[in-house]
C-alpha cells in the first residue's frame, strides 16, 4: 500500500520540498536517516526527524485484525446507569472507548444521567464497576453539588447492601461519598473558546491521571448555539470538537458522554423536535440517546447505534438518581422525594 | 495581544506575528493543520503553541467536587442559595435560588410572580446566616411600572414576615436604598442595561440579585410571527448576557415569564403538567433556563386574622437539583408565604 508523502500531516512547505526532491511515497523515506534526508531534501534536521517519525508511524499503524479489535473491546467495560432496562438496551451500559450523546428537551433528565454516570463510573470492580475517575466539563453551570451528594450517598447505600464477601466489604471502606467527590474533576467553561482550550489540554490531564475513565461534556450545544450567525465557522469548530472527542475516547480508552439540546425543525409545514447542532454533528457520537416525555412517562430511546436495535425503555428520576420504574404498568414516573 | 507574555520560543512568537493572529481566542479557533499553513511552523511547534494558548485561556485547572464542597475554590460556587424568606418555600427549593444560573418563574397574570420577586429583593439584603447575600438587587422592569407602593408596604411589614431575624437587624437595614430599578421599554435599552450598568453594579458589590420582569413582554411585542429567526438570535444574545453575569459574579438571576395556552395537552415536551398553560417563548428560551418554576392560582381562599388570600401553588417544573414538586402559598400583607407543612 503506497501512501503519497503529500498526504502526511506535515507543514506544506516541508511537503513541497520532499516532493521536489523526488520523494513520492512514504516507502521512499523509510530507509533514510534524518541527516541524509535533511541533506537530500534541503529541510532542517528537526523537520527531517518529524518527517521520518510521521512516515514510520504510518507504516507501523498498518492495521489490526477484527479479532484483535473484538478482544480489545471485550476488555473495555461499560459504565452501568443504575437503570437495568437502559443498561440492557445499551448492552451493559455506557460503553468505554466510545462517544455517547444524550439529547433531550429541558427537564428531560440529561444532566441527571450525566451526574449519575459520574458517580457510577466509580463503582468498585468487585461490584462489576469500572472503578475509574471522571472529568466533568460543565458549560451550563448546572453541576450542582447538592445533587451529586444525593446520588453518591444513594450509590454507596446501594453497594453496601449488596456487599457479601470479604473483598466487597474491603472495597466498601474506600467507596464513600467523600472519595466519590474527590474523584470527580470539574471544569467550568463559559464559552466555546474555553471549551476548545479545555479539550486541547485534556490529553495532558488524562496522561497525568490515568484512572480517568469518563469524560462528560454537559452540554456541547449550550456554548455553540450562540454562534447562530456564523454557521460555517460553527460547523468547522464542531467538527474539530467531534474529532477531539473521538480521538480521546478511542486512544485513551475512556467513555465520552456529551449532551445536546433539542430544536424545532420545520419541514413541509410540520414542526418536529430534532437534536440541535445540525446534521453533520449527528455523525460524531457512536450512540445517540434521546430522553423524552410521553404523557406522564419518562422514556429513553436509542436512535443511533451500530450495535443495538432501536429500543425505548422507561425510566424515572428519584431522589436517589436515575432508576428503573418499579412498576412499568403503572403510569407514574414523577420524581418523588423519599 | 502581547504574545511575549506567553511562554513561547521567540521563533514561534515571530511566526504568529507574521501570520497576523490577533488573539489567543483566534488561535484556538483554528485547527492545527490550518495553523501550520498560516504560520509555516512544524506540527510540534503548532502543538506547543496550542497548549500554551489553551493554558492562557483557561481560568483554573480542574477542581474536584470535594474541594468544591469544602469551599476551597473561590469563583465556583455550588452550595450557596438565596432564601425566598419563607421556610416552606425554601424547603421546596432546597434553600432558595442557586447563585449561578438563570431561574425562571412563570405564571398567569395575578399568580404572584412579582410578589415573589419583590420579596427576593428584600431577602437578598440580609446577611448570609439569615439566607441573604448582604447585597442589593437590580430590578429590570419591561412591561409595567415598578410597584413601589407594594415594596414600601413589604418593607414596613418585614418584621412580621421574618420573625426569625432579630428586629434590631431588620431596622438597621435600609431596604429601599439597595434596590436599583431600571425601566427598559425595548430590547436595545435592555441590552445597554445588561452590558453596561448591570456589570458595574455587580462589580462594585452593590447588587447580587438580578430580576427581569418580564422577559416575555419584549420578545412578544417586538417581533412578528415570521421574524422567529431574528427573535431567536436576540433571545440567545440576551440569555447569554444573563448567563455571563450570573457566572461571572456568582449572582442569582430571576426571569419572570408569561404563559401561553397549550392546545395539545398530550404532546407536552416538558412532561406532565397540572395546568393548561406553559411558559412563553418556546424551546429556544427553555434551553437557556436552568431552574424553571411555575406559579398558578387555585380556587380556594385562605384566611388568617383579618386577611384573606387566594391560594396559589408554586411548582418546580425542572431543575438539576430539585424533584418535581410543589407547595401551596398565599400572598399576605407582609409577603408571600407557603401554606401548611414545613419542617
Amino acid at each position: 500500500m503506497l501512501r503519497p508523502v503529500s498526504s502526511l500531516c506535515l507543514s506544506p512547505s516541508v511537503k513541497l520540498k520532499l516532493v521536489r526532491a523526488g520523494f513520492q511515497f512514504t516507502t521512499d523515506l523509510l530507509h533514510l536517516r534524518p541527516g541524509q534526508l535533511s541533506a537530500e531534501a534541503g529541510v532542517s534536521q528537526q523537520e527531517a526527524l518529524q518527517v521520518l517519525q510521521a512516515a514510520s508511524a504510518d507504516a507501523a499503524g498498518g492495521g489490526v485484525t477484527a479479532l484483535e479489535l473484538l478482544q480489545k473491546e471485550a476488555e473495555l467495560k461499560s459504565i452501568v446507569t443504575f437503570s437495568s432496562q437502559l443498561d440492557e438496551a445499551l448492552g451493559g451500559g455506557v460503553p468505554v472507548g466510545k462517544t455517547t450523546e444524550i439529547c433531550g428537551a429541558p427537564g428531560a433528565g440529561k444532566t441527571q444521567l450525566c451526574l449519575q454516570l459520574a458517580v457510577d463510573v466509580q463503582v468498585p470492580r468487585c461490584f462489576g464497576g469500572v472503578e475509574g475517575h471522571v472529568i466533568y466539563v460543565d458549560t451550563e453551570g448546572s453541576f450542582l453539588l447538592q445533587r451529586v451528594v444525593d446520588m453518591a450517598a444513594a450509590a454507596v447505600r446501594h453497594c453496601s447492601l449488596l456487599a457479601e464477601d470479604e473483598e466487597q466489604r474491603v472495597a466498601m471502606e474506600t467507596f464513600t461519598v467523600e472519595t466519590i467527590l474527590s474523584n470527580i474533576f470539574l471544569v467550568r467553561c463559559r464559552d466555546y473558546v474555553e471549551l476548545l482550550a479545555e479539550l486541547h489540554l485534556l490529553a495532558d490531564f488524562l496522561s497525568a491521571r490515568p484512572k480517568v475513565r469518563l469524560l462528560v461534556v454537559d452540554s456541547v450545544a449550550f456554548p455553540f448555539r450562540r454562534l447562530l450567525d456564523e454557521l460555517s465557522q460553527r460547523t468547522r469548530l464542531l467538527n474539530g470538537v467531534a474529532q477531539h472527542l473521538i480521538t480521546m475516547a478511542t486512544s485513551q480508552h475512556i467513555a465520552v458522554v456529551i449532551t445536546n439540546q433539542m430544536t424545532t425543525r420545520l419541514r413541509g409545514g410540520q414542526s418536529q423536535l430534532v437534536p440541535a447542532l445540525g446534521e453533520s454533528w449527528g455523525h460524531a457520537p457512536t450512540i445517540r440517546l434521546l430522553l423524552h416525555w410521553e404523557g406522564p412517562r419518562r422514556l429513553a430511546t436509542i436512535f443511533k447505534s451500530p450495535s443495538h436495535m432501536d429500543t425505548t425503555v422507561q425510566y424515572q428520576i428519584t431522589a436517589d438518581g436515575f432508576r428503573d420504574t418499579e412498576q412499568p404498568e403503572l403510569p407514574q414516573s414523577k420524581r418523588r422525594q423519599t | 495581544m502581547n504574545w511575549d507574555q506567553l511562554e513561547l520560543s521567540p521563533r514561534i512568537t515571530a511566526a504568529v506575528r507574521r501570520a497576523k493572529l490577533k488573539s489567543v481566542r483566534e488561535v484556538l479557533c483554528f485547527s492545527s493543520l490550518d495553523l501550520q499553513r498560516l504560520t509555516g511552523l512544524s506540527l510540534s511547534d503548532v502543538q506547543q503553541l496550542l497548549t500554551v494558548t489553551a493554558s492562557a485561556c483557561r481560568r483554573r485547572p480542574p477542581v474536584t467536587a470535594l474541594q468544591l464542597q469544602r469551599g476551597e475554590c473561590p469563583g465556583i460556587e455550588s452550595g450557596l442559595r438565596l432564601s425566598v424568606g419563607c421556610p416552606v418555600l425554601d424547603q421546596l427549593l432546597r434553600g432558595g435560588l442557586p447563585v449561578g444560573g438563570v431561574t425562571e418563574l412563570s405564571g398567569e397574570s395575578g399568580a404572584g410572580k412579582t410578589q415573589l420577586a419583590l420579596q427576593l429583593c428584600l431577602s437578598v439584603q440580609y446577611p448570609p446566616q439569615h439566607g441573604g447575600l448582604s447585597s442589593g438587587a437590580l430590578y429590570i422592569c419591561t412591561e409595567d411600572s415598578f410597584p413601589i407602593k407594594r415594596l414600601q408596604q413589604l418593607i414596613r411589614e418585614q418584621s412580621s414576615l421574618r420573625s426569625d431575624v432579630p428586629p434590631s437587624l431588620i431596622s438597621s437595614l435600609h431596604f429601599s436604598d439597595h434596590i436599583y430599578i431600571e425601566h427598559t421599554a425595548d430590547l436595545d435599552s435592555l441590552q445597554v442595561c445588561l452590558s453596561r450598568r448591570a456589570p458595574l453594579l455587580l462589580a462594585q458589590g452593590l447588587v447580587r440579585l438580578l430580576v427581569v420582569d418580564s422577559v416575555a413582554a419584549l420578545f412578544r411585542s417586538e417581533f412578528q410571527a415570521d421574524d422567529w429567526l431574528e427573535r431567536n438570535r436576540q433571545m440567545l444574545t440576551f440569555s447569554s448576557a444573563l448567563h455571563h453575569l450570573s457566572q461571572e459574579f456568582t449572582t442569582p438571576v430571576l426571569c419572570i415569564n408569561q404563559v401561553t395556552d397549550v392546545f395539545n395537552q398530550s404532546n407536552n415536551i416538558s412532561g406532565p403538567s397540572s395546568s393548561s398553560v406553559s411558559p412563553a417563548l418556546g424551546l429556544a428560551w427553555a434551553n437557556q433556563v436552568m431552574v424553571r418554576l411555575m406559579m398558578r392560582r387555585l380556587q380556594e381562599t385562605v384566611v388568617t386574622g383579618d386577611q384573606s388570600s387566594i391560594l396559589r401553588r408554586l411548582e418546580v417544573v425542572f431543575a438539576p437539583h430539585l424533584p418535581r414538586d410543589g407547595r401551596d402559598a398565599a400572598v399576605w400583607r407582609e409577603g408571600i408565604r407557603g401554606v401548611g407543612k414545613s419542617d
